[in-house]
């Protein structure tokens, strides 16, 4: 800005030109960047396509049954227990007949489904103790980040374990429970991002024309605190689904005769010596699947995240 | 004349990028004679520091494709690692600009002051430690032997800077580079660094080369001058013949530039027109032609040579070297 | 100044047990209604005999009550009974606190040192092929559910081997129970489930120690290393590794307070007679309080373990000491 009509005086330090020179790009929004330098990244978006198949084999679970194994999850067939992959079981059969490929495709329903209710549960309420402790701060803060201290001071699997006992989950219940731990951290998360932004000056800015609080939290805040979501919701999926795995392993989550890749795998000692297949495929279905995410994952936080720029 | 200690001859350093080779030194040389005190001003981007660093040879990512470092009869950029580690720290020591990154967090300051003298001397820790407090104290730091017990961050910006310039000098150096030492420093804490770096030269005869972008730095600390523009060498002599009457458009420009107490009110300032160049597509002929008052037909043919322009200074200026006085509004 | 920050620290840690002492028995509360201790073993049971039971676990009295009671009783080292048989909670866990300890001790360890290495060579050998594979493993390693390793290496090291007459590693408890104890057989029993645990540290710690190496080599005061004419082991593993070590500490200490916890799913799978185990088996037979006391227990620990991972940072950082 110029006052009293004069020119401004250019400093003797010039401008910053980079090694790179001083080139001009058009300016893009953060969001457009971001897509763009997600889908450039070819690995991550090669995973971030398997899951997209894995979730639509998932949903579309009796379709797929229907037309490529000819079984149901629960039919059991005490006459052909532990066939090894071939014909007409494409995967094998388990100890009580059960087609392995249908009951794989019917857990990923379970898995993928708690997984992402549970992410959605977390960032909920996550977001919302963040972004009340993080604005309003001082008593409300110190309250608010006491009880994510108390409930992250629990250790998460013995608390899932009592609460399964005690609550006898199915896969939505099973998805509270998860999610009753989750949203500590997504908390903590949302409210660091929220204290730094406060410090902005257009927060001032923003109150200083009268806006109400509720208008400046949603309108204002949440924009900028959503790219850290982004990359935790990504980042943490993976681990929800091996968390929810590891709990129907211990017959503690999702009981059969509902399938769910876990609990595939809770005798598998028994198979060892006859029926190693029924090891394997649940095992490596597991790690694909979270192998996928994950690296989906870091796809979007290289992309998305704001403090990588 | 004096014998010359550390003579740099046409030194080209480059930096392959993705978008292409920046030539970060572009065809440098000067020298500096024992106890001299040599100012390089330039922008950011002119070269200055990858030049300092190109001495030191610690310019990496870059490479020095051509060019010599003549020191003591060898050529620095010929000899080996180990050689030139020898080299680095105990016959030529280097400060940096900004004080709480260059020093390390988790070591105590004395210790690290001591560090040289005990790596290139073989001295045992008691005696190097004895060595760093009493530097200390020469660079005028209260209570060094408590001092020198903290650690970095302890200590305030001025404080830390005289530490640094401690370390570059307990080991005696011939030559001290320093680095833009007093950017990152308050105003007052600036004159009182370099007045350390006055006293330094002149107690322990350590030729300083001082980089900065500041010519008011230049003016109140060096001998000699040297203006560095996209690379290159523009103007070059005395401080006192270059201030009086500069014999570049890029000098003479950034001279005018600097706002004046005694300037009329509503004078309006005078400020360089244009952007600095992109280093890895230079204007053809004179780096600085695009944005010069005086430039002819010649400055976008052929790149200027660096010739003796009047009694004392060089300049490369094709105007200048036919006789054009440089003067304006 | 250090005195300071730990009184304050021991504050809200306080403060945070009581939370969790809230949460956890307004959860047990669900249970207490209308439990009925014994009922497993007899369910014959007459309504008066019934009542009398529940009147000696104290389940009938009201809910603050039962609080001050089970409050009392923890401060003085007691963590309830079991439901089943009525042994007292603590005598389980320190049974069975050594084991844990053991195992998770080691894979931390072993974590570590085997961390810092690959982390170095990732970062000085940054986009090479070690690199990459170092990079490839790491991520692989974060995919890999827990349990079903520790199922495939029995079923390498234990089942195959066997079969074919090599030296195989025995695939559950801590000790072999005919003749064992000694040290060599303790750790036969202890590599596998380690080594399990241990993975996923891995995986995470070298990546962030190559992440963390960078970092500092970037640093200004490397470049000073190396303009005081140091040789470039000296910069890197004197200068640069000290740095870059204290981040990795920090998420060393963090991973202290899920040390008696961490290890469930290994002990599960493994046998091992650990405190995970423990919670594990009592919560198949639906044995709440044992369940509660453990969990609390565990909780304590990781309150203590917390505090315990700050004062290292302060001790290990003298930024954080004296600001």
């Amino acid at each position: 800005m110029s006052m009293l009509g004069q020119t401004p005086a250019t400093e003797i330090e010039a401008p910053i030109s980079t090694f790179e020179g001083a080139a001009t790009r058009p300016a893009q929004s953060y969001w457009n960047e971001s897509w763009e330098r997600l889908r450039a990244n070819r690995i991550g978006m090669g995973a971030g396509i398997l899951i997209v198949i894995l979730g639509a084999i998932a949903i579309a679970a009796p379709l797929f049954t229907q037309f490529l194994t000819h079984y149901e999850p629960y039919r059991l067939d005490l006459l052909s227990t532990f066939q090894p992959p071939g014909q007409p079981h494409l995967l094998g059969t388990d100890e009580l007949g059960r087609d392995t490929l249908t009951r794989l495709i019917y857990g990923g329903r379970v898995s993928l489904g708690v997984a992402f209710l549970t992410v959605g549960l977390s960032l909920t309420l996550g977001t919302t103790v963040g972004l009340v402790a993080g604005y309003y701060g001082r008593w409300v803060d110190d309250i608010l980040m006491r009880i994510v201290d108390t409930v992250l001071s629990i250790p998460a699997i013995f608390l899932f374990i009592l609460m399964s006992i005690l609550f006898r989950p199915n896969p939505i219940t099973l998805a509270m429970i998860i999610a009753s731990v989750g949203w500590g951290g997504v908390a903590r998360l949302v409210r660091g991002e929220v204290l730094s932004v406060k410090q902005r000056d257009f927060i001032m800015a923003t109150r200083s024309i009268g806006a109400r609080d509720l208008r400046l939290i949603a309108i204002h805040l949440l924009p900028n605190v959503l790219p850290v979501l982004i990359v935790a919701a990504s980042l943490g999926v993976g681990q929800i689904i091996l968390i929810e795995a590891a709990l129907d392993f211990l017959g503690l989550g999702i009981q059969p005769p509902t399938a769910s890749w876990g609990n595939m795998l809770t005798n598998a000692q028994s198979y060892f010596f006859h029926s190693v297949w029924l090891v394997y495929f649940p095992g490596v279905t597991i790690f694909i699947t979270v192998l996928a995410s994950n690296v989906f994952g870091n796809a979007v936080r290289d992309a998305f995240d704001p403090r990588l720029k | 004349m004096p014998e010359t200690l550390l003579e740099v001859q046409d030194l080209h350093t480059v930096f392959k990028t993705k978008a292409g080779v920046v030539k970060a030194v572009d065809g440098v040389s000067f020298e500096i004679s024992p106890g001299e005190t040599l100012g390089i001003v330039g922008e950011s981007g002119s070269g200055k520091s990858v030049t300092a660093l190109s001495v030191m040879r610690l310019q990496r990512p870059g490479k020095i494709v051509s060019g010599k470092v003549m020191f003591k009869g060898r050529d620095l950029t010929k000899v080996s690692e180990g050689e030139m580690r020898e080299v680095r720290g105990q016959d030529i020591a280097m400060i940096f600009q900004d004080p709480m990154t260059s020093l390390n967090p988790v070591f105590r300051t004395g210790w690290q002051v001591a560090e040289p003298v005990r790596l290139h001397h073989g001295l045992e820790k008691a005696k190097a430690m004895d060595v760093a407090v009493s530097m200390l104290g020469k660079v005028g730091i209260p209570s060094p032997a408590t001092r020198a017990r903290d650690y970095p961050h302890q200590f305030s910006g001025g404080m830390r800077q005289r530490a640094m310039i401690a370390m570059g000098l307990t080991t005696t150096p011939k030559v001290l580079i320093a680095d833009e030492p007093t950017t990152a420093l308050d105003v007052t804490i600036q004159a009182q660094i370099l007045d350390l770096l006055r006293h330094v030269n002149r107690d322990f005869g350590t030729a300083t080369i001082l980089i900065t972008h500041n010519l008011g730095v230049v003016a109140g600390m060096c001998e000699r001058v040297m203006v560095m523009y996209a690379g290159r060498v523009v103007e070059a002599g005395p401080t006192v013949d270059v201030f009086a009457h500069p014999k570049h458009p890029y000098t003479w420009s950034l001279l005018r530039s600097i706002p004046r107490l005694d300037a009329e009110r509503h004078e309006p300032l005078k400020p360089i027109e244009g952007l600095p160049p992109d280093l890895i597509d230079l204007p053809t002929g004179c780096a600085f032609h695009p944005r010069c008052k005086f430039t002819i037909e010649r400055c976008s043919r052929d790149v200027p040579v660096l010739n003796r322009v009047g009694d004392t200074q060089l300049a490369a200026c094709w105007v200048t070297q036919s006789g054009v006085e440089l003067k304006g509004a | 100044m250090l005195v300071k920050y730990l009184v304050r620290r021991l504050f809200a840690s306080v403060v945070v047990v009581l939370g969790v002492t809230a949460i956890t028995l307004v959860l047990m509360d669900r249970t207490r209604g209308t439990y009925v201790p014994g009922i497993d073993l007899n369910p014959n049971l007459r309504p008066d005999d019934i009542e009398r039971l529940r009147a000696n676990l104290g389940l009938d009295r009201p809910f603050y009550v039962w609080y001050i009671t089970w409050l009392w009783n923890v401060l003085h080292g007691d963590f309830g009974r079991s439901m089943i048989d009525g042994s007292p909670v603590m005598s389980h866990i320190l049974d069975r606190l050594p084991n844990t300890l053991e195992l998770t001790a080691t894979a931390i360890l072993m974590g570590v040192l085997l961390s810092i290495p690959l982390g170095v060579i990732g970062a000085l050998r940054r986009g090479s092929k070690v690199d990459h594979g170092l990079t490839v493993v790491s991520v692989a390693g974060f995919a890999v559910p827990q349990f079903w390793l520790g199922l495939l290496l029995i079923l390498f090291f234990s089942v195959t081997f066997e079969q074919h007459g090599w030296p195989w590693l025995p695939s559950s408890g801590a000790t072999s129970p005919l003749g064992g104890g000694d040290i060599l057989d303790r750790l036969q029993h202890l590599i596998m489930p380690a080594t399990v645990l241990s993975f996923f540290y891995l995986s995470l710690w070298s990546r962030f120690t190559r992440s963390s190496m960078l970092e500092v080599l970037s640093q200004d005061y490397i470049r000073t290393a190396r303009a005081k004419g140091m040789g470039e082991r000296r910069v890197v593993y004197l200068h640069g590794l000290r740095n870059a070590l204290i981040p990795l500490i920090t998420l060393v200490g963090l991973e202290l307070p899920g040390l008696v916890s961490g290890g469930l799913v290994v002990e599960v799978v493994f046998g091992w007679p650990g405190i995970g185990r423990l919670l594990f088996e009592r919560a198949l037979q639906y044995d709440y309080s044992t369940v509660m006391g453990v969990t609390f227990f565990a909780t304590l620990l990781v309150i203590a373990g917390n505090l315990l991972a700050d004062v290292l940072y302060a001790v290990l950082d003298p930024r954080i000491r004296y600001a």
